[in-house]
């Protein structure tokens, strides 16, 4: 490449670079990378996207083998999930085929008159995921109140034994869920508390308290004493130091606790499971076990799964750069 | 043999200029810096040299040949970082024996041209420490010796001293200054320290907001800034700026004082300023002498001592205070009025409007001839 | 603005408190306590129980009174070649999956580090499959490795139903190879938490100065050279953390686990937790049984993280 050497590159530069990275070879390798990232990113997304598409098909594509990449979309899926359905009677059809042929019935008849089944109500999943918004809301809002009224203590203020108790609240965090479910499963029975809302929200806020404290003791440690140390001499008393001044600095970090929590308490599956049955059933377990008439329903089951996902998804995104600050922040700075 | 000439040598961001287009001839062995407050461009000038940084337009040359485009480990050119840039995983020996390692020497050179190394910078106790343990000045000692050893035709320094703390800064400038006259070396070295640049500069740039204000060895630098900015930034405290009126010989001041203009500026200044009024006083606290006989007065306003000598800050008028070097051993009460004169020899003129010196008519006279 | 319904002060005088303050002690209590108390009420007391129960003989589902057994509920895990089948496949799970994840996450940090158009978005869509539920992926990659209509199958085997690859049966083109459903599971796991591993890295790659580069660059250190002295030692510490944390979730892996192949075929992806929530909350409910074994991987894991929380505090003690 001897012409680089003598002539430059072609265009001329107007960024910060070394005259190196300015060589052919190197913009061509540069080039190259960013394309297999974007080959990455698709395969890592492709399972996803799979999911997008059979939430779309009927029953008949979603299980026709080969899979089908041409069909014709539908809400089928949809439908299945979040509505009960009940065979419609013959007369009840003829009924809806005169309707139709007249040209008046609506998008949902329509639909049973395909299917043949008519629609009776929100199927259980419904109500699955208004216990998912429900019991993860509520927890992560109490873990995050509490955790931060926590983290400013544990920040602020020398106490005996005060790592011991930190590493006593970080080591909650790493116990299998399995191991705490086994006595609360019975705790809970006695104290009624077996697959009620309560119960839930109580111990997913615990599960995240952990976490929180520790994250947004972080995150408070890196507000400057001297803030709070100049109101209190100005006559500010500790409460409203609190409230005022640090409360305000630790937004980010709140949002990224906050992101967290709910992720998790939305996410969590194993819980769920063991310690709830009809009532307080979260989604995640309702999604697994989605029953239909010939065994598993798995447009529904991909409606499900695709629904569930986007809350996060989009969270993810709208939040992204909490997310990437609590992660790199919590993993690193222990 | 080393000599570095940069030809319209230009660096733009988008539409901005970090660089504009400078000329510039190093000649062997010369130690040359780049000085300026931050900002200026001068790290981005020694970084397009060594190929750190691409130019947008323009050409380098070493020895006459071009070495614009070539790859940075090709130019011959060692580089010092003001953050010593040493490999914390490895020992220093392992540090300073690197780029040779790259290179592909044997291994018995290595050895001999790291020890030679070593000896001259007097660090051979530390070959087998790792630099994290290392003070900040054998730190960049480390650096200097990494550099050493490679023997290349120039040595580029980007603030290396600027890590440390004002002490170990003046004996490791002395270092360096020996280090460079010991091997002969062309030198360019970056900082925005204009003491270290007086101090160790053969020649001096003078760079500011991208451009190069001047060009020039200390002495010119100090006596004779050719603009406003130099005037200010070379010495501490920099030279006494003060606007006045020119008409009939004399300028005057801001609060009554009026100077009469020495003989030898007289001819030049009233068409050197085109005929405007507006002038620029300028003089050094140093050419500044308080007597009670003084041409011009004011009140002062406060007195720094520095053991050896005093500087007196003295009000001229609501807006202006002037710096005043004095010998005198004890402070003057604040409002003490006092009287000074400004040699002749020294004083300086600028046009407010272009900000450029007024050039005299010879170079600086009795004190240029101090040595 | 600071409150009015003090006294006013004198220079010099000390300063007197209005009166409807809390103390720094109160505050310090009012603050920790409720989180203290339910950590303590949800977590350090169950433990308490299941330790009790784990010396007795207890079935939840009768009402029998549980009868002490002393060590025999450990006796006989740890004597069962069962139990040390379940802890061997937890192992190489973990083995294949941290080591797999490791790698990979590696690889996309190497190539999303300098910024080029986008690639801030690719870093946010490579994030996507971490912050799923573990239960509901399961669930769909369940769908994905279908031999019938799964987009696995069309992929890798020939299309052919039943035909071809059946990874959750362990049929590989037809022949049963016990293992590969967990190497299925491997790969999803692989998959949800390789970006973990990524933003782990990436943000040791970030730290690392520019200018020692720069000085490798002068000194014409080749690609590999700058890799293997540079990138490597400064990412190694941030890389150890991410392989202890991923590695006690592999001991803890259960809600992937559950739903897409609860276990099986056989007893295949029977990981030690899954194997724990059988014993307790399937067939017998053997609480006694399974609180004892809940403790020997409590152990272990307690173990594994303080070696994990030791680390942290080394590297945070050098930063």
């Amino acid at each position: 490449m001897a012409r680089f050497e003598e002539r430059g590159p072609r265009l001329p530069v107007a960024q910060a670079t070394r005259v190196d990275k300015v060589h052919p070879r190197a913009r061509t390798v540069r080039v190259l990378v960013a394309l297999v990232s974007v080959v990455m990113a698709l395969v890592m997304l492709l399972p996803v996207g799979v999911m997008v598409i059979s939430a779309m098909k009927t029953r008949a594509d979603v299980m026709s083998s080969p899979p089908k990449i041409f069909f014709k979309p539908t809400l089928e899926g949809l439908v299945l999930l979040l509505t009960d359905r009940a065979q419609l009677s013959e007369e009840d059809q003829t009924k809806m085929q005169a309707l139709a042929d007249q040209g008046k019935l609506g998008l949902f008849a329509r639909i049973a008159l395909s299917t043949g089944m008519e629609i009776t109500g929100p199927s259980a999943y419904v109500t699955r995921l208004k216990n998912s918004v429900i019991i993860a809301g509520t927890s992560t809002v109490a873990s995050v109140v509490l955790g931060l009224f926590a983290a400013y203590a544990f920040s602020r203020f020398a106490m005996r034994g005060k790592n011991d108790l930190l590493f006593f609240i970080l080591s909650t965090r790493m116990l299998p869920a399995v191991v705490v479910t086994i006595p609360l499963f019975l705790m809970y029975r006695q104290l009624g508390l077996h697959d009620r809302h309560l119960g839930m929200i109580i111990l997913y806020t615990v599960f995240n308290l952990s976490f929180s404290v520790w994250l947004l003791k972080g995150f408070i440690d890196e507000i400057p004493k001297e803030y709070e140390e100049a109101a209190l001499v100005d006559g500010y008393t500790r409460m409203q130091a609190f409230f005022r001044i640090v409360l305000p600095q630790a937004v980010s970090g709140i949002a990224a606790t906050v992101v967290f929590c709910l992720i998790f308490a939305w996410n969590e599956y194993a819980f769920a499971l063991m310690l709830t049955s009809q009532r307080a059933r979260t989604a995640p377990v309702g999604i697994a076990t989605m029953m239909g008439r010939g065994g598993i329903e798995w447009s529904a089951i991909a409606a499900g799964a695709v629904g569930f996902l986007v809350p996060v998804v989009i969270i993810t995104f709208a939040l992204r750069k909490y997310l990437l600050r609590g992660i790199t922040f919590g993993a690193i700075r222990g | 043999m080393a000599t570095i000439e940069l030809q319209k040598v230009e660096k733009k961001f988008a539409e901005a200029y970090a660089v504009k287009p400078l000329d510039l001839t190093i000649k062997d062995g010369e130690f040359v810096v780049l000085l300026g407050p931050s900002g200026c461009g001068k790290t981005t000038t020694l970084r397009m040299i060594s190929g750190l940084e691409t130019v947008t337009s323009g050409k380098i040359l070493l020895n006459g040949k071009e070495v614009t485009w070539r790859h940075p480990s090709e130019r011959d050119m060692a580089f010092v970082f003001q953050f010593y840039a040493l490999y914390s995983h490895l020992s220093v020996r392992q540090n300073i024996a690197f780029p040779l390692q790259a290179q592909g020497v044997k291994n018995d050179e290595i050895e001999r041209r790291v020890k030679e190394v070593v000896d001259i910078l007097r660090i051979p106790h530390l070959l087998r420490a790792r630099p994290g343990k290392l003070s900040g000045g054998d730190q960049q000692r480390v650096a200097l010796a990494r550099a050493l050893v490679r023997k290349p035709a120039a040595f580029l320094m980007d603030e290396p001293l600027g890590a440390l703390d004002a002490e170990l800064r003046e004996s490791m400038r002395a270092e360096i200054k020996n280090l460079h006259v010991a091997q002969h070396a062309t030198t360019v070295y970056v900082t925005h320290d204009q003491i270290e640049a007086m101090a160790m500069g053969d020649r001096i740039v003078v760079m500011s907001k991208a451009e190069v204000q001047q060009v020039g060895t200390p002495i010119e630098v100090y006596y004779n800034p050719a603009n406003l900015f130099v005037a200010r930034f070379i010495g501490s405290p920099g030279m006494n700026l003060v606007k006045g009126q020119y008409a009939g010989g004399s300028v005057s001041l801001h609060g009554g004082n009026r100077y009469s203009v020495p003989p030898a500026w007289t001819s030049r200044l009233g068409s050197a300023l085109g005929g405007a009024p507006d002038v620029i006083l300028g003089f050094r606290p140093e050419a500044a002498r308080v007597s009670p006989q003084g041409a011009l007065n004011g009140e002062v306003y406060a007195t720094d001592m520095y053991g050896g000598h005093t500087v007196l800050h003295v009000n001229i008028n609501e807006n202006e205070i002037v710096h005043i070097r004095s010998d005198r051993q004890s402070s003057y009460p604040m409002g003490t009025k006092v009287r000074f004169d400004i040699d002749p020899a020294m004083v300086r003129f600028f046009d407010p409007r272009t900000e450029q010196a007024v050039r005299g008519e010879n170079p600086p006279s009795a004190a240029a001839e101090v040595s | 603005m600071p409150p009015t319904n003090e006294p006013q002060q004198t220079a010099g005088a000390i300063r007197i408190q209005p009166r409807r303050h809390l103390s720094d002690r109160s505050i310090q209590n009012l603050f920790i306590w409720p989180t203290l108390a339910l950590l303590i009420a949800v977590n350090l007391f169950p433990l308490a129980y299941s330790l009790y129960f784990s010396f007795t003989n207890f079935l939840a589902v009768q009402n029998k009174p549980p009868g002490w057994v002393g060590f025999a509920n450990f006796g006989t895990i740890l004597n069962e070649p069962e139990m040390w089948h379940y802890f061997a496949t937890t192992g190489r799970y973990a083995l294949m999956s941290v080591g797999l994840q490791t790698i990979i996450g590696f690889g996309l940090a190497m190539l999303v580090r300098r910024k080029f158009f986008g690639s801030g978005l690719i870093t946010t869509l490579i994030l996507i499959p971490m912050m799923l539920s573990p239960a509901v992926v399961g669930m769909f990659w369940k769908m994905i490795y279908n031999p019938n209509f799964g987009f696995f199958n069309f992929i890798v085997g020939a299309g052919d139903a039943g035909k071809g690859v059946d990874m959750l049966a362990s049929k590989w083109f037809g022949t049963s190879t016990p293992g590969l459903a967990l190497f299925a599971v491997v790969i999803v796991d692989v998959w949800m938490w390789s970006p973990f591993v990524m933003l782990l890295v990436l943000s040791g790659l970030n730290a690392i100065p520019e200018y020692l580069y720069e000085a490798a660059a002068i000194d014409r250190a080749s690609a590999w050279f700058q890799f293997r002295r540079i990138t490597l030692p400064q990412v190694a510490p941030l890389l150890l953390i991410a392989v202890l944390f991923r590695t006690i979730e592999a001991f803890k892996a259960f809600d992937l686990i559950m739903p897409m192949t609860g276990g099986g075929p056989g007893d295949q992806t029977e990981l030690i937790a899954v194997q724990l929530y059988r014993k307790a909350f399937l067939g017998t409910f053997q609480t006694g049984f399974s609180s004892a074994l809940a403790y020997i991987i409590l152990i272990i894991i307690v173990a594994a993280s303080n070696v994990y929380i030791k680390y942290l505090n080394q590297i945070k003690g050098e930063a």
